[in-house]
């Protein structure tokens, strides 16, 4: 400690250690922390359409597309050392070969940020059952306003949600697969510590995820809808999706091409 | 140009002496500690993570700040320098038996 620069690096050194101690103590505080998430998830529709992954794929595949109800209530998955959730609904499906596991695939997720996070522009912004405004209107409001969800941090309830992915399977064919299911599953990320994954099972202070599984269905055959709900011929991702057993992108009469 | 050098020297270097150095390593000690503590504390209490670290940083640099200068505090004991001898007062230096200096 005699001159200047050793002095800096001795309090450096030593801060490096006390930063690193508080580090890990915040990380274990979580565990502190009581966690009692639940969620529902419904089946609102499901539908099988035929499309190509892109414009000029001569592939076509089978997409399912479903629309779902999600209740949840994550707010105790909300500490102070949580930095955002990311939320995301699965749909799983036993594999067509025996000794394989099922497949997994998403159909929905959501980034949920956190009081102490700074704003972003992929953070969840919850729609408002009330306000049945279009979109123009919508960005004629201040953007302060549009960031308000009205319900509390956490807490998600969609109704006849759409899915942000169309899924299809590895073998392309999706129609008439049986025992599929809806699972919500989540990543807790913290400001400091391990990425906790949904946890299914009580730990410590930190129960286990009531619900969160939709019942069994199954994907209808393409052209038909599980449940008889008025819905629109579906669009692939490119907007030329092949109905069954005709060749030619639907089109409607009118609409230019 | 000799004494320039040597205040530049102790400008740049900001020695402190024997006392000042045990007091110097115990305050750094206590005070990160310190700020340590009361980051997590009070971040703990507030549940809010951004004040923990405003804590820990402000009292860092509080810290450095009490002890990277070489304040009069860390100077009370100087430690003074033998007189110097000449080379003729009797000092014997014996290099493989055959004296030098």
């Amino acid at each position: 400690m005699h001159s200047a620069v050793i002095r800096v690096q001795n309090v450096f050194g030593f801060f490096t250690t006390v930063a690193f101690c508080v580090a890990a103590m915040i990380a274990l505080s979580s565990f502190i922390h009581p966690q009692t998430p639940s969620a529902a998830v419904r089946l609102r529709n499901v539908q099988v359409v035929r499309g190509r992954p892109h414009y000029y794929s001569y592939k076509k595949e089978e997409y399912a597309h479903i629309k779902f109800d999600l209740d949840t209530d994550l707010s105790t998955l909300f500490n102070w050392n949580t930095k955002q959730v990311f939320l995301y609904l699965k749909a799983i499906y036993p594999a067509t070969k025996p000794n394989t596991p099922p497949s997994e695939a998403i159909i929905w997720d959501a980034i949920l940020g956190s009081d102490s996070a700074p704003w972003h522009q992929n953070h969840y912004v919850h729609p408002n059952p009330k306000a049945k405004t279009k979109s123009k209107t919508r960005n004629a409001n201040s953007k302060a306003k549009e960031a308000e969800s009205p319900y509390p941090r956490g807490e998600i309830h969609l109704t006849n949600q759409k899915p942000k992915y169309q899924i299809t399977d590895i073998s392309g064919k999706l129609q008439n697969r049986t025992d599929v299911i809806l699972e919500l599953g989540w990543n807790v990320q913290p400001w400091v510590g391990a990425l906790v994954w949904a946890n299914k099972a009580d730990f410590g202070m930190w129960q286990g995820l009531q619900g969160g599984m939709s019942e069994s269905f199954t994907f209808p055959e393409i052209g038909k809808m599980r449940k008889s709900e008025d819905m629109k011929v579906e669009k692939g991702k490119e907007g030329h999706v092949l109905m069954a057993g005709e060749e030619q992108p639907v089109r409607k009469a009118g609409q230019r091409a | 140009m000799e004494q320039i050098l040597d205040q530049l020297r102790d400008v740049v270097e900001a020695p402190i002496d024997y006392e000042g150095q045990r007091l110097a390593e115990l305050i750094t000690t206590v005070l990160l500690g310190a700020a340590g503590i009361f980051a997590f504390f009070i971040g703990f209490m507030t549940q809010d993570i951004k004040l923990s670290l405003y804590i820990g940083l402000a009292g860092t640099a509080i810290t450095f700040l009490a002890v990277v200068p070489p304040w009069p505090l860390y100077n009370k004991n100087p430690e003074p320098w033998l007189p110097a001898h000449s080379a003729t007062s009797g000092v014997q230096i014996d290099v493989d038996g055959q004296k030098v200096g």
